[in-house]
């Protein structure tokens, strides 16, 4: 599947930016920042979840983090989104350390309910501070027009910067899986015991893969930030949004780049046309169906869509 | 002082109880069938409902419609494993986690959709009477509700000490190859042991119902509280479960009132991830009570 | 992935059958076969001639075939009678289950003086007894041995197999798989050999004991 990464998806990218310049529709323009976005938080979440095969239900805190910290600092100081994303980013990696420096000496099962605990307890604790962080009932960006701001009148722009932000993370993630360190999480992944024996200093290997992973879902959290205009504990920090990044990347295919891709262009479109067409007085109708699909999907293709496809296209591949 | 902390314990040992009971279910289909249940919470919410009826509708006293919602828990949960869970015997817990995250999400939703976001609450005649003893003061309702969950903890131990099948519950979450060749029904067993994990789960509904209020994500709360529980318990553990349940409940109630309300959880998921990293067996070791 | 190639063999009702074979043979295929642990590809199982592999493992223990099976998986946190009340977890055992617990402590008084110890805390030998104690709790009209000598010093597995002898005498059928030659080829009325899947010899066991293919490969003569 080589020939897919590189240059097709090169393809790919740039006829998804014709498909955004072409778009008038604002609905459709936002299902695609809604698919690219889940795309780069699905990706972002597989570089220590899919190649290091640490299972984080907890990467809403890193999404929070990044748009708590941006807000603030554009709220309260006027700091433009474009610096505040990048301290957001940072104070993520932090966080991930805080995690990661504890927690990974646990393994499987009960690393990943630290996680769940780590985003439980962030989550509180914003709600807590409530003069800081305006409490549980969140915090409004004043709309003002400009790139500095990240904010436009159009969804165009924001369209094209989720694209930019999907590629990035794409090709970062490419680029990993064929570095010193995707190799090291490679083999982590496959027996822990075994890397370690052959001097892999697995520890560091997957801090590495938590801090970049940290980063960039910080990255996208100030980003949508930034589009919805509005931030609260519940959105940010829950457990619902923790599963919800990392199920494009299970539906897809866990530990391939392009498996998020395949997931998020099934899911998100799904997802979006449910909220919008069944909200309002048929109030979680909508969860209910998305629920349905999610338990049926996970149980009959545990393996992903993107490895059940390629069984059945290519015959069972050699693992 | 003395007596503030006094009755902070008192407070987090009845509550504990309950936390314990629900627990309990959670840790036992996790040593029995190896399955991470995050859809345990919303049978609680189902059993709070049918017990906010059985007194809406007909009156029934919540500690009496115990006995007709804890066997239709038992019977929601044969259904549930029947059809949904036993796919997820073989799975891989993320797998698990996902699935039954899933259905926790279907489930919670379809209360918000049929039943609406209320609150609902249970208006007992002896909701606000006390039991005083000197400077103490002791909730009726918590009172009850925690001794019938120690009770049913108690009946539900020596059913599986005692019992030819309780004994072949405990065989298989040890060892199902060996369970199967005393001649054990496996899959019968499952569906048992997820029965009998959600009808605890259900008893548990039906006592807080005198003492909380019913919501559709109530459920919530309560799974995470259980999932700190059971590992702090031992995962598979029963009577780990219990005292686990205990602890949480003191901790929950001092944390409460020394630290501050809002913060309760986040002490014990600090807490959590502590044991975790000191003692991931939990703090009773390995042993299937 | 098929582990059996061409196996054919026969348990006379009331006597000792001894498979003989190395590690990797197939022999403990063979056995979850018969216990309905695994599936057969192709193939039969007949109990007094009628099939019995379609049935699923707990029918086949309501039959009467009961396996001890190898590194005897005794319930480590289970106490020694509670393994045995085990052992009688069948309809047909049940009941009788006062009057196997007296046999097997007859049997084993060791397993009596431990009443209340954990299986994971017992030695080697004290679990063998136990699980064979277990088997016998079953009321079994075949017992099928995986290896009960494996790791057990000489004296132990000489008594363990004085008692397969005496409950084989009061009519309980055996079979006995066995890396150790010499001690079931000495009791079996009849042995198999089993090499990479496939029966090689068999025979009465004393002649087996004679052949020169065995003594040299099995015995190291």
């Amino acid at each position: 599947m080589r020939f897919l990464k590189g240059n097709s998806f090169l393809l790919f990218l740039v006829f998804l930016a014709i498909l955004v310049s072409v778009v008038q529709n604002a609905f459709v323009l936002h299902l695609l920042i809604m698919v690219f976005t889940s795309i780069a938080l699905g990706l972002a979440w597989n570089i220590i979840g899919g190649y290091g095969g640490q299972l984080s239900f907890g990467h809403a805190a890193f999404y929070g983090i990044g748009a708590y910290t941006s807000t603030l600092l554009f709220v309260h100081f006027g700091v433009t989104p474009w610096l505040g994303m990048i301290a957001g980013g940072f104070l993520a990696v932090v966080a991930s350390l805080i995690l990661g420096l504890p927690c990974f000496r646990l393994r499987g099962t009960y690393f990943t309910l630290a996680t769940i605990a780590f985003a439980e307890v962030l989550r509180i604790l914003t709600v807590y501070f409530k003069e800081l962080t305006g409490g549980s009932i969140g915090i409004v960006l004043q709309f003002k027009a400009g790139f500095g701001n990240l904010m436009f009148r159009n969804r165009e722009p924001f369209a094209y910067i989720a694209l930019g932000l999907m590629a990035l993370v794409y090709y970062l993630s490419i680029w990993m899986e064929n570095s010193r360190l995707g190799y090291y999480l490679t083999a982590l992944k496959e027996n822990e015991d075994g890397a370690r024996a052959l001097g892999i200093n697995t520890y560091q290997s997957k801090l590495i893969a938590l801090m970049i992973s940290a980063f960039l879902t910080a990255l996208i959290g100030s980003f949508f930030a930034q589009y919805l205009t509005f931030i609260e504990p519940e959105s940010e920090f829950s457990l619902g949004l923790s599963i919800a990044i990392s199920l494009p990347v299970m539906i897809g295919g866990i530990g391939t780049a392009i498996g998020p891709v395949i997931g998020a262009f099934l899911i998100t479109p799904l997802q979006e046309l449910l909220r919008v067409y069944i909200s309002g007085e048929y109030q979680g109708l909508q969860s209910i169906i998305y629920g349905i699909i999610l338990v049926v999907v996970v149980i009959s293709i545990p393996q992903g869509i993107h490895k059940w496809a390629t069984g059945i296209l290519w015959g069972k591949s050699k693992s | 002082m003395l007596i503030i902390i006094g009755q902070s314990l008192i407070s987090g040992i009845l509550m504990g109880g309950i936390y314990a009971l629900v627990s309990i279910g959670l840790t036992l289909i996790f040593g029995v069938m190896n399955v991470v249940n995050f859809a345990h919470g919303e049978f609680l919410m189902i059993a709070m409902y049918l017990t906010f009826w059985a007194f809406h509708y007909f009156q029934i006293d919540p500690y009496v419609s115990l006995l007709i919602v804890t066997p239709a828990l038992f019977l929601i949960g044969v259904i549930t494993q029947r059809y949904l869970i036993q796919y997820l015997i073989q799975a891989e817990h993320y797998t698990q986690i996902f699935a039954t995250v899933g259905m926790s999400t279907v489930m919670a939703n379809a209360a918000l959709f049929f039943w609406k976001a209320d609150y609902r609450m249970v208006k007992t005649p002896y909701m606000s009477s006390t039991l005083n003893f000197s400077d103490l003061v002791f909730s009726y309702p918590r009172l009850i509700s925690f001794f019938v969950a120690i009770a049913i903890t108690i009946l539900l131990f020596l059913f599986l000490k005692h019992t030819y099948l309780g004994r072949a519950i405990r065989a298989t979450a040890q060892d199902n190859i060996g369970a199967k060749l005393m001649g054990v029904n496996i899959n019968r067993v499952y569906i048992l042991t997820f029965g009998l994990g959600s009808a605890c789960v259900g008893v548990a509904g039906a006592l807080l119902m005198p003492i909380y209020y019913a919501f559709p994500t109530v459920g919530l709360h309560f799974v995470l509280t259980a999932f700190v529980v059971v590992v702090l318990g031992g995962m598979g553990n029963i009577t780990g479960a219990l005292f686990g349940g205990l602890v949480i409940g003191v901790v929950e109630a001092f944390s409460g009132f020394f630290i501050s309300p809002e913060l309760k959880e986040a002490v014990y998921f600090v807490i959590f991830v502590l044991v975790l990293l000191v003692k991931p067996a939990g703090l009773f070791g390995l042993t299937k009570g | 992935m098929q582990v059996l190639k061409d196996v054919s063999l026969a348990v006379p009702k009331g006597e000792i059958v001894s498979l003989i074979g190395a590690n990797a043979a197939g022999k403990t295929s063979m056995m979850n076969a018969i216990s309905s642990l695994v599936p057969i590809s192709d193939g039969e199982v007949l109990l007094e001639g009628k099939r019995i592999d379609p049935l699923p493992s707990h029918e086949i223990v309501e039959l009467g075939i009961i396996q001890v099976p190898e590194g005897r998986r005794v319930f480590p946190y289970m106490t020694v009678k509670e393994n045995l009340l085990m052992g009688s977890y069948n309809r047909r055992a049940r009941e009788k289950n006062h009057e196997s617990l007296k046999r097997v402590y007859d049997l084993f008084p060791r397993l009596a003086e431990r009443e209340d110890q954990l299986g994971e805390s017992m030695s080697g030998g004290e679990q063998q007894m136990l699980a064979v104690g277990r088997g016998l709790m079953a009321v079994p009209r075949i017992m099928m041995l995986d290896e009960p000598s494996l790791g057990l010093a000489p004296i132990i597995v000489e008594m363990i197999f004085r008692v397969l002898q005496q409950v084989n005498r009061q009519g309980i059928t055996i079979l006995l798989v066995e890396q150790n030659v010499k001690e079931s080829l000495d009791i079996a009325a009849r042995g198999y050999v089993l090499e990479n899947g496939r029966i090689v010899l068999e025979g009465p066991g004393k002649d087996l004991l004679q052949n020169a293919h065995l003594k040299k490969a099995y015995l190291g003569m």
